[in-house]
């Protein structure tokens, strides 16, 4: 066995370097292909970092009565953080809110109007986010579905003057995250087979460039193992060689990649931290195994005869 | 035991088939004793002592073989051949007349329609894939267009039908050295086949056929593509294999070698054997 693999992997060197014209178009293509996987990776993981960003900006604000004590506010806020689909609550109060509205006031460089106010006429509210935006409506019925006994409020929380219905606008970013998903799992799946087919058909052409030596290797009484392996370790090697250099030119690249990535979602605070891993995985695992596949594919067609 | 088809069998239905002479009928068992002491010495010169090997049946057998190809074309019909270790067969016929065929049917490259190919005691068209290498080591092929590799050395080419077989490396050295000693290529072993004639690529080719220590060597054409002088050396070193013990099957349309060497001539026509003639020439002699 040991002088099996040997005997495989001694002729995938010779047969890398003694066609090495056919070898280094099969690496080179290997290359391009996997930056162009490895790319296409990166953004659309940036995109579903987008996505995942403005989806988790969807939540619920319920505005309070004004004579709601202590006591119902956090009984209220209770019941809700234990609703499954809920990630977290956060109280509102009348200060806040008028707090955040000076602010807001501020930071869009209006004057502050509420010093001619007599009182405060802000709403106390507690803000709901979701695990997932698409709970949004089972969420709000269950807070807010029909008025309560005396007309106003809410039915099913006392406590609840009214909910902010937003579902149109949740089910518009709804669709645009959904189909910006889809597109971006179909591009990828698209560029994926792309490098797949030009891959296998690149290593396809290695091979085929030497049919002679397997045409000889089969009439001399080579086994199917024989003739199979040393031309599996070869597309193994390309693909290595090839994921290699991809991730050579990706890793001299990543700072000003880095750069551009900052700069261009900037105003998200993404979580980039696993990015480098999952590429380097990508491109040695798809360099690997299109490699193999297209040596195994190759091959076959000349033992099958 | 004898003969399950005698060489002459199948021959004598057919009214145009040529009567073979009386030496082609011999018996299996005086077969036998003929090849006995020429095995031995071909196992001296060539090396590599066979085991399990039963010098009582002929190396090759068909028996109402018919090959016809998915496209309807009959390629072989109904073609019975006995071949006996050590013998030495040209195989000759015009193109198409299913030699190529032939050749594919023994070599496991195709399977028979109909009937029968038996190698070395083995029916191919009942054989496992998995035991068709092992079989394919029991036959040298050479071919018209050599089939070197030519970014390997003389003496890899040789050693490369030993190595893809997972020959021990110990064994491969004094088995390409000695093959390429029998057929007078030592001192070019380091040479690639572009620094060499056609005579000599066609002579490392009859060497890798025959570092397995083959029960048969078949010749596709070998003197195709060689001058008249170089097919006559050729010719001689096959021989000289022959007489070493190593049955040939030779199919050619070389008729000066054919008519000169009077040895035993099959010759096929539209798929069928139209005459089996030993100390024949290349055309039939009325």
């Amino acid at each position: 066995m040991i002088g099996f693999v040997a005997f495989s992997i001694k002729r995938a060197w010779q047969g890398f370097w003694r066609n090495a014209v056919m070898s280094i178009a099969a690496t080179a293509t290997m290359v391009l292909m996997l930056l162009l996987l490895a790319g296409f990776w990166i953004i659309n993981t940036g995109l579903l970092a987008g996505l995942e960003y403005t989806e988790s900006k969807v939540n619920i604000v319920a505005d309070l009565f004004d004579n709601v004590t202590d006591r119902q506010v956090q009984d209220l806020m209770a019941r809700v953080e234990a609703m499954p689909e809920v990630a977290t609550v956060h109280h509102v109060t009348r200060e806040e809110a008028l707090q955040r509205f000076k602010e807001s006031r501020r930071a869009e460089r209006e004057e502050d109007l509420t010093r001619f106010l007599d009182s405060n006429p802000f709403h106390a509210s507690i803000e709901i986010s979701l695990t997932d935006a698409e709970h949004y409506n089972v969420v709000q019925n269950r807070l807010c579905s029909e008025p309560g006994p005396t007309g106003k409020g809410c039915a099913e929380e006392p406590a609840i003057e009214s909910v902010k219905n937003q579902r149109e606008l949740v089910s518009s970013v709804l669709t645009v995250t959904r189909f910006l998903q889809t597109a971006g799992a179909v591009a990828l799946l698209v560029i994926g087979m792309i490098v797949l087919f030009i891959i296998v058909n690149t290593i396809r052409l290695a091979v085929v460039a030497r049919a002679d030596e397997i045409e000889i290797m089969r009439l001399v009484g080579a086994s199917d193992a024989f003739i199979r392996w040393p031309f599996v370790f070869e597309g193994a090697m390309v693909g290595l060689l090839g994921a290699g250099l991809a991730l050579g030119i990706l890793g001299t690249a990543a700072d000003q990649l880095g750069a551009f990535m900052f700069d261009f979602f900037r105003v998200l605070p993404l979580e980039f931290g696993g990015l480098a891993r999952d590429v380097t995985l990508l491109v040695l695992g798809a360099g690997l195994g299109l490699g193999v596949l297209g040596s195994w594919v190759s091959v076959r067609t000349y033992l099958i005869r | 035991m004898a003969l399950p088809i005698a060489p002459s069998d199948g021959v004598g239905a057919d009214p145009v088939r040529h009567v073979p002479e009386p030496s082609v009928e011999r018996s299996l068992s005086a077969i036998s004793s003929e090849v006995t002491p020429a095995r031995s010495v071909r196992e001296r010169l060539l090396g590599g002592g066979r085991s399990g090997v039963r010098a009582d049946r002929p190396v090759l057998v068909l028996h109402d073989v018919t090959k016809q190809y998915p496209n309807g074309k009959v390629a072989l019909n109904d073609v019975d051949l006995v071949i006996p270790e050590g013998d030495f067969v040209f195989l000759v016929g015009p193109s198409g007349a299913g030699k190529s065929t032939l050749i594919k049917l023994l070599i496991r490259d195709e399977v028979a329609t109909r009937g029968a190919v038996v190698l070395d005691g083995l029916d191919l068209a009942r054989l496992a894939r998995r035991h068709v290498p092992k079989v394919r080591r029991k036959i040298g092929i050479v071919f018209q267009d050599f089939k070197l590799l030519p970014r390997k050395s003389v003496w890899e080419n040789v050693a490369f039908a030993l190595e893809v077989t997972g020959t021990p490396r110990r064994r491969i050295r004094p088995a390409v050295d000695r093959v390429l000693a029998l057929v007078g290529l030592t001192a070019q072993a380091r040479q690639h086949p572009h620094q060499l004639s056609g005579g000599e690529q066609q002579r490392t080719a009859i060497a890798r056929a025959l570092v397995h220590d083959p029960r048969l060597i078949i010749a596709d054409e070998p003197t195709g593509n060689l001058d008249p002088l170089i097919s006559w050396e050729l010719i001689q070193l096959l021989l000289r294999i022959n007489e070493l013990g190593v049955t040939v099957l030779m199919a050619t349309h070389n008729a000066d070698v054919v008519t000169a060497l009077r040895k035993r001539v099959v010759a096929l026509e539209e798929g069928r054997v139209i005459r089996d003639e030993v100390g024949g020439a290349y055309h039939r002699m009325d």
